[in-house]
């Protein structure tokens, strides 16, 4: 097994970021800013701390298999929370567009129920065990998760909104590492547990990327708006001549 | 069927990830970008279009209408870009310790985002009447509505005893 020095290597770069992120989180005092982000980082890195211990001082054989899938469960309940956070974040300050956002959002949450409920009755007859079962209700809830973010991304693109530093690098990393797992749930069920290795490395390696923006985006110094690159009269005038002229083409 | 439409799912995502960073660093490269108003309402005039149908054979009112259109689009995008500068310009302002200062950001916001909804209108239209040139759409109250989002900018600039660039360059 060439890939386990790999997996060990990556797991505790894993731990150390997710560690990090919890002391710039609470340092930050982000909980008021962003309480369910702020819960969903400290609450990854302490599983992740726990599940640790679970495997390597197994009291029952099952313990960690159980442990793992209960804290992705909450987890996945909590990036719901986030992108919920993210969206509220982002429409706030626009009255007039969050009546119409939350409209589409209903409706948007409405479309990718169903095809996470296709999904399910789809690959559902292929699960004859309780780790396929797992892995195929993970793979419908992160179709909504992935659907849900790429609507926050259309919306900000086609409504024109500023985003916050922190907001968009939250909103990125959860995406990043959504997507990937995605797309790794999606290929293990289909390929079954041969392919989980590879995979899994895939998987580490996204949510390590992810925690990398998280860091990033939350310690990098906002970008202010500046009014600065006001056209000059001289551009204005080169501007309305361009225009005439390709108008009288 | 259902793992290829999953898997192109989460592809999408991840382009539309990446094109979400590289729009955010365009637009912390750009900054307002003029409109010329009085060009753009002659675009928008219609009874040029009916004299242009009259006169012309179909295929080169088509033609004709097409460029056009392309024009119009992309006026009605810097109107559209402008209008998500002065959102966030508006959203800053309304942080302002001055009731009457932060008053009149949260009306310029409003503004400038029924702005932006009316740009996505106008463009859906525009599109279709770039696939069906013999269609007429109404185009909608952008000249005039910029034109007043223009003004409350430079009101909002007199409250703020700031010289407003802002609504010069719009």
């Amino acid at each position: 097994m060439a890939l386990k020095p790999l997996i060990s290597f990556l797991s505790f770069a894993g731990m150390f970021l997710q560690g990090t992120l919890a002391i710039v989180l609470l340092a930050r005092k982000s909980w008021r800013q962003h309480p369910l982000f702020t819960s969903y980082g400290v609450f990854s890195f302490a599983m992740s701390v726990m599940l640790y211990f679970l495997q390597r001082r197994a009291i029952y054989p099952r313990s960690y298999f159980y442990g793992y899938w209960i804290q992705e469960a909450i987890a996945m309940v909590l990036g719901f929370c986030v992108v919920y956070e993210v969206f509220r974040h982002l429409f706030s300050t626009h009255k007039a567009l969050l009546k119409l956002a939350s409209l589409i959002f209903r409706w948007t949450v409405v479309v990718l129920f169903c095809l996470a409920l296709a999904v399910v009755f789809v690959q559902s007859p292929g699960a004859s065990s309780l780790s396929k079962t797992v892995l195929v209700l993970e793979e419908a809830t992160r179709v909504v998760e992935v659907g849900l973010l790429m609507f926050l991304f259309g919306a900000s693109a086609a409504f024109g909104l500023h985003w916050k530093q922190a907001e968009f690098g939250i909103a990125l990393g959860l995406g990043l590492f959504v997507a990937v797992q995605l797309t790794t749930v999606t290929l293990l069920s289909q390929l079954g547990m041969s392919a989980w290795a590879v995979l899994n490395v895939v998987r580490i390696l996204a949510f390590d990327v992810s925690l990398l923006v998280w860091l990033g985006y939350l310690l990098a110094p906002e970008r202010v708006a500046t009014t600065g690159e006001v056209p000059k009269r001289a551009q204005l005038e080169q501007w309305n001549q361009a225009v005439t002229e390709l108008i009288s083409r | 069927m259902i793992t290829v439409i999953v898997i192109a799912l989460a592809l999408c995502a991840v382009v539309l990830f990446y094109m979400a960073v590289r729009g955010r660093r365009k637009q912390a490269g750009h900054g307002v970008r003029p409109v010329d108003l009085t060009a753009f309402r002659t675009l928008m005039d219609r009874d040029d279009e009916l004299f242009l149908r009259r006169k012309l054979p179909r295929s080169k009112f088509s033609h004709l209408k097409r460029q056009r259109i392309r024009v119009t689009l992309r006026y009605v995008t810097r109107i559209a870009s402008n209008a998500s500068a002065v959102m966030r310009m508006g959203a800053a302002e309304r942080l302002n310790p001055a009731p009457e200062v932060a008053g009149a950001a949260a009306q310029v916001t409003e503004l400038a985002t029924q702005i932006r909804l009316q740009c996505l209108v106008a463009m859906s239209k525009l599109a279709l009447e770039y696939a069906l040139p013999s269609l007429q759409l109404t185009p909608g109250m952008l000249a005039p509505k910029y034109q007043s989002l223009r003004d409350s900018v430079s009101r909002l600039g007199d409250l703020t005893h700031k010289p407003a660039p802002l609504a010069a360059a719009i």
